[in-house]
């Protein structure tokens, strides 16, 4: 197979869009239906990652055992540490107001972000450390690059897949009813606190599994990939597509991903120079641009407000 | 006590040495007072006698200085339960159930929504359940289109759009919930009178037939002299006066803090 028209470059960042669509989808549950702004996405991602990248490298795996079972174990370990990061996290703040849930989030994620810098024997400091390459060798890096974007395009499609059964299922009922009235919901017997502590964990376990499989893509993990980008690439793509909506992350993030990754850094041809210097600035600068038009003109996003009126409906056969 | 010694014992709540006060000012101060031990009983008093105050505090969901709040279900099968030391949820489960006075609703949840919402179990309600939304439709559809029959919305797929739809909405998710004490607060503020008369017919039915023990805080008197068994009138913070309707209504204390001179002859 010919991939000469595709880089390897190209092929990252279509994998980091794919991610960020699955932080998104997660980001919506926890935001657009139990209303959890969380700002420490990148948290979640980043314990998920180091979890896996120190669990792997770290456990004396033996010969036997081959390449596959450690890297899914490891993926899992990393998926399992987040879940209990989100846990915690989530006791902490599932009971306060917006502002004290921002700030909660984003305070875990620079603490994730401190903590991934120190002790250099176990994460590498700041320089970072090697994990490993993907567990498959089908010819060309390339190839074996494109297959992983394959598997973690799987994933995605399967968070989405349980997102928007999510919306149709009672239990999306009781996180909108606990995202908009918890009062209300708690006195008709919903476990509010207790919905919220599940959802944030088992999302956050999943942002892990996200994390740790873009490690994998990185073969070389390092604190750089924990900035708060990550959480504000999700955050802008839901906001931009539509919170409330269960497709709203996706079109939102691959809008904005497509836009501002792709067209802007690889497609144009723009001069070398620009490229080097002032593109960065720029994009950064529209990228806070589109937000601000988005929300200024559609302030529900591009889909728009949930749609209940029109698809709730009886189930055939019920 | 009760009209035939037959019947099954009604749920009480019954409030014990209960104070509340904010900042300093006592709100609410009853002594020793027991709800439901008739199938409609009245909670009346002037604005700030805390009949509010005093329902919120059954339903936990504001706190208070001391007391204790106690739960005895009817059928004996069950165990009692200090509400006081309950989390809101915990309560409405076991039965106390309150609508509200102030207008409460989900924006996003269509009529059909919050109905399931109220009538669904936390077995269908867990993060894997992703395909248990015909069970509930099943489950729990044929009762709710019994009360959507009753009490109709312009469009029950819709949602609420006018106060009156609102406060009916919530009145049918408590009745959902299969309260064994009802509080009612302020029930037919805002309801159309045509409403209001079913919603009360409904009320009346539940209390009777199906034993459950309901309390009313309203301000329309009539409902609460054609409906209740029994009135309990409360003035600053503490039950004063306890007794059958035309007893309350013609005693001199009622008739100086709250009706005032010319309700008596009307």
């Amino acid at each position: 197979m010919n991939l000469d028209w595709l880089s390897q470059y190209t092929i990252t960042v279509v994998i980091l869009i794919v991610t960020t669509v699955g932080l998104a989808l997660l980001l919506h549950l926890q935001m657009g239906l139990a209303g959890i702004g969380n700002f420490g996405i990148v948290g979640f991602y980043g314990v998920g990652m180091y979890a896996f990248g120190m669990f792997y490298v770290h456990v004396p795996w033996p010969e036997s055992w081959g390449v596959v079972l450690p890297l899914l174990l490891s993926l899992l370990f990393g998926a399992l540490m987040a879940g209990l990061a989100g846990l915690l996290v989530g006791w902490l703040i599932a009971d306060l107001d917006a502002d004290g849930i921002l700030l909660g989030t984003l305070g875990f994620a620079s603490i994730v972000y401190g903590l991934s810098q120190t002790n250099r024997d176990w994460t590498g400091g700041a320089e970072g450390m090697g994990t490993t390459d993907y567990p498959f060798d089908i010819g060309t890096q390339k190839a074996s690059t494109l297959l992983w974007l394959a598997i973690t395009t799987l994933v995605v499609a399967l968070i989405l897949y349980y997102v928007v059964r999510v919306h149709r299922s009672p239990y999306g009922r009781l996180l909108i009813a606990t995202g908009q009235n918890e009062a209300l919901a708690r006195s008709l017997g919903k476990p509010t606190f207790r919905a919220k502590l599940v959802m944030f964990a088992t999302g956050s376990a999943a942002m892990g599994l996200l994390g740790g499989m873009y490690g994998v893509m990185l073969h070389y993990i390092r604190p750089v990939e924990l900035l708060i980008t990550v959480t504000l690439a999700a955050m802008v793509g839901v906001v931009v597509g539509g919170q409330a909506r269960a497709w709203g992350a996706v079109v939102g993030v691959i809008l904005v991903g497509v836009l501002f990754e792709l067209a802007f850094m690889v497609w144009i041809p723009f001069d070398v120079d620009l490229r080097k210097q002032a593109l960065p600035v720029i994009r950064q600068m529209l990228y806070g641009a589109t937000l601000i038009i988005v929300l200024m003109t559609r302030p529900l996003g591009i889909l728009g407000r949930m749609r209940r009126d029109k698809t709730v409906r009886r189930p055939k056969g019920a | 006590m009760l009209e035939g010694s037959s019947s099954p014992a009604r749920s009480t709540v019954r409030i014990q040495d209960v104070v509340k006060s904010f900042d300093g000012r006592v709100v609410v101060d009853v002594a020793d007072l027991t709800l439901g031990l008739h199938p409609i009983e009245g909670l009346i008093g002037p604005n700030g006698a805390g009949k509010t105050t005093l329902m919120r505090m059954i339903m936990h969901s504001i706190g208070f200085d001391r007391g204790t709040i106690t739960f005895t279900p009817g059928d004996s099968a069950a165990p009692g339960a200090v509400l006081s030391g309950l989390p809101a949820h915990a309560i409405a489960r076991l039965g106390v159930v309150k609508t509200n006075q102030v207008i409460q609703d989900f924006e996003n949840l269509t009529i059909w929504d919050s109905l399931l919402l109220a009538a669904s179990r936390a077995r269908d309600e867990r993060a894997y359940r992703m395909y248990r939304e015909r069970r509930v439709w099943r489950d729990y559809g044929a009762e709710i289109q019994g009360y959507l029959d009753l009490l109709p919305f312009d469009n029950p797929y819709g949602f609420a759009m006018s106060a009156g739809e609102k406060k009916l909405l919530d009145i049918i998710r408590c009745l959902l919930l299969r309260p064994r004490v009802l509080l009612l607060d302020e029930p037919t503020a805002g309801l159309p009178a045509g409403v209001r008369d079913r919603v009360m017919a409904l009320i009346k039915q539940k209390a009777l037939e199906e034993n459950v023990s309901v309390v009313i805080v309203e301000h329309d008197l009539n409902v609460i002299w054609s409906l209740s068994d029994y009135v309990h009138f409360m003035a600053e913070g503490s039950v004063v006066l306890q007794g059958n309707p035309a007893w309350i209504r013609a005693h001199e204390t009622v008739v100086e803090k709250y009706l005032g001179k010319g309700h008596v002859g009307r």
